[in-house]
């Protein structure tokens, strides 16, 4: 896990970090603005078999450096790692991004998320205009191509790595080693 | 944290900035949704040491087009079965709708990043060539890739219909008996059939459907009409006409009998059912199908045909609507509840005619609306103009602390509400 040399990528951390503030205020909703008025909600790929997609969620944004901000399609990030031995157990993961390593888990969301694809269909045959009413112009459709029920969330600050070999080892074994919690005499 | 709501389609006179890149690559070839973004390699990381490498996807862009919605296990299946529609005109905001419920659609964003990573086999990364040599073991490991950063998800609240627009879409034109004589138009200005309705009232079908049946609607020549109430009184004297003539029973009106005798007199089969089950109940005999005439529902409509001229002096409102309504049935105020308001001027109670039918459905405009017409109202007044009103999450109790301010003169006396 040790890196060396150039890194593509840091994370830019949120200034202050309120971990449950409120949403912020609506913006444009999203859905609004469109010529249909009724937009159908399909899914071509049924209830049972739902493709799932993953989430990787960090807080503040990713930042490449500069040299990448002209393309970055197709670039590394970093490393996710699994740190825990059973896989039953609440997973753990360490995801490393240039001199950051960030630890965080497997959450499993209360409410899962559906991932929607707007389509317009452009059918050449404009609809019945029988009498002056709601003929949407445009097709809008909506897909269900895939359901997130896990995100990989990693909630807290980045522990900053330093690149020689040494420490990350040194960092763990004393963690494992320091039984600072000593039984409260009775 | 950074957080960009602009999301354009079209970047022509965009500054060259990191977006426009991304489109500019993601357009051309789009072809992430092949299957290669290798979610399950994520979600089934596991055990310790396995590692994966995460990148940037070749489409990586804001793809706008793609959004995420918040769905509980309850309405999953709705969703993924093709049963759910998004409506409302574009000035409104749209609101989904499941056969049986109207949610409204908040868009919550986060300034968190989310990495959505597309299903599919992850494929070995393909860093550009300054990369692969600094990082070996990089390139030649599958990775997981992100194909957008996910600026928030949309909520749904389950929500009251908006009926309201139903109710002032069908009164722009009521069916009047004299259409079928013919002489109406092919103009079909104000007429609206139940596809035009799905898509200009932001409700649920089967609410859709109950918002029909408390207007009275009625389906003729494929359009969802309301009855004028000129002709609803016509049709009602002539079927109350007829079963005098006829000797039908009031609580047994023969059903095939009453539609050959009203056609024979110039009304439509449509219409007539139309008023038998507006004014009773059907009951199946072994003669054949009967109707049951509601006594509350008929009296209740002669009441409000004594009052079409205005307020009046009880006795004499009372004298009027017992001299009309049909012999059998027994006049009682309490069909009025919800119908009249009572006032008292010196020694004399008078009465006129207020609807609930004609008050807003939405709780703050049905409470600016009472308040109108009465700045305090005494509990046993008030509560059979607020009872129908039902908003999701709230009771009516509720309802009653947010909109009404409550006063009580002394203990043992009847509350007041007044306007907040």
């Amino acid at each position: 896990m040790k890196r060396a040399g150039k890194q593509p990528a840091n994370i830019q951390q949120k200034a202050s970090r309120t971990n449950l503030s409120p949403p912020p205020p609506l913006s444009p909703h999203p859905i609004r603005g469109e010529a249909a008025m009724q937009i159908q909600v399909r899914c071509g790929c049924g209830e049972a078999a739902c493709p799932e997609w993953a989430v990787v969620e960090v807080q503040g944004v990713l930042q490449p450096q500069p040299c990448f901000s002209g393309r970055i399609q197709g670039l590394h990030i970093g490393r996710l790692c699994s740190t825990s031995s059973a896989p039953t157990s609440k997973g753990g993961y360490t995801f490393t991004v240039g001199y950051h390593e960030l630890a965080g888990s497997k959450v499993t969301l209360k409410k899962p998320l559906l991932v929607l694809r707007k389509k317009k269909n452009d059918n050449g045959d404009t609809g019945e205009l029988g009498q002056g009413g709601p003929a949407a112009a445009a097709e809008v459709e909506l897909e269900v191509i895939g359901i997130i029920r896990h995100k990989i969330l990693f909630k807290d600050r980045p522990k900053a790595l330093i690149s020689k070999p040494v420490p990350k080892e040194k960092k763990a074994l004393p963690a494992a080693a320091t039984p600072s919690t000593v039984p409260p005499a009775s | 944290a950074r957080k960009k709501e602009e999301r354009p389609s079209s970047a022509a006179s965009r500054i060259r900035s990191m977006d426009a890149a991304m489109e500019d690559a993601a357009a051309p070839g789009s072809e992430w949704d092949r299957g290669s973004g290798g979610a399950e390699a994520v979600l089934g990381l596991a055990g310790a040491g396995a590692s994966l490498s995460v990148c940037y996807h070749e489409a990586f862009g804001p793809h706008a087009d793609l959004i995420l919605l918040e769905a509980g296990d309850d309405l999953l299946p709705d969703l993924l079965q093709g049963r759910v529609t998004v409506r409302g005109r574009p000035e409104e905001e749209a609101v989904l709708c499941t056969p049986s419920a109207t949610y409204a659609m908040k868009f919550v964003g986060t300034s968190n990043s989310m990495f959505l990573i597309p299903p599919g086999e992850a494929v070995a990364a393909s860093l550009r060539p300054d990369h692969t040599n600094e990082d070996a073991t990089v390139a030649s490991a599958a990775a997981a890739s992100i194909i957008k950063v996910a600026p928030g998800s949309i909520e749904l609240v389950r929500t009251a219909p908006r009926l309201d627009k139903l109710r002032s879409l069908l009164r722009e034109r009521p069916y009047v008996l004299d259409e079928d004589l013919g002489d109406g138009s092919e103009d079909k200005q104000g007429l609206y059939t139940w596809q035009d309705l799905c898509v200009l009232v932001q409700s649920s079908d089967s609410e859709l459907l109950e918002g029909l049946n408390s207007l009275s609607a009625v389906e003729i020549d494929g359009f969802w009409r309301t009855v004028d109430v000129g002709s609803v009184n016509t049709v009602l004297d002539m079927i109350l006409h007829n079963s005098v003539l006829h000797d039908w029973l009031l609580n047994a009106l023969p059903e095939n009998a009453v539609l050959s005798v009203m056609e024979a007199d110039g009304f439509t089969h449509k219409i007539v059912a139309h008023c038998l089950s507006r004014f009773g109940t059907k009951v199946e005999q072994e003669a054949g199908s009967c109707w049951k005439l509601d006594e509350r529902l008929v009296c209740l409509q002669f009441a409000r045909r004594a009052l079409a001229a205005g307020k009046m002096k009880l006795n004499n409102f009372m004298d009027k609507w017992e001299r009309s309504i049909p012999s059998g049935m027994r006049a009682d105020l309490q069909m009025l509840e919800g119908e009249v308001l009572y006032e008292r001027l010196g020694a004399e109670t008078w009465v006129h005619a207020f609807s609930v039918a004609d008050l807003p459905l939405t709780p703050a405009e049905r409470f600016a609306a009472l308040f109108r017409e009465r700045p305090r109202w005494e509990w046993k007044d008030l509560q059979p103009f607020i009872r129908d009103l039902r908003v999701p999450g709230a009771s009516s109790e509720g309802l009653l602390i947010k909109y009404a301010r409550r006063t009580q003169p002394s203990a043992d006396s009847d509350p007041i509400f007044t306007a907040r």
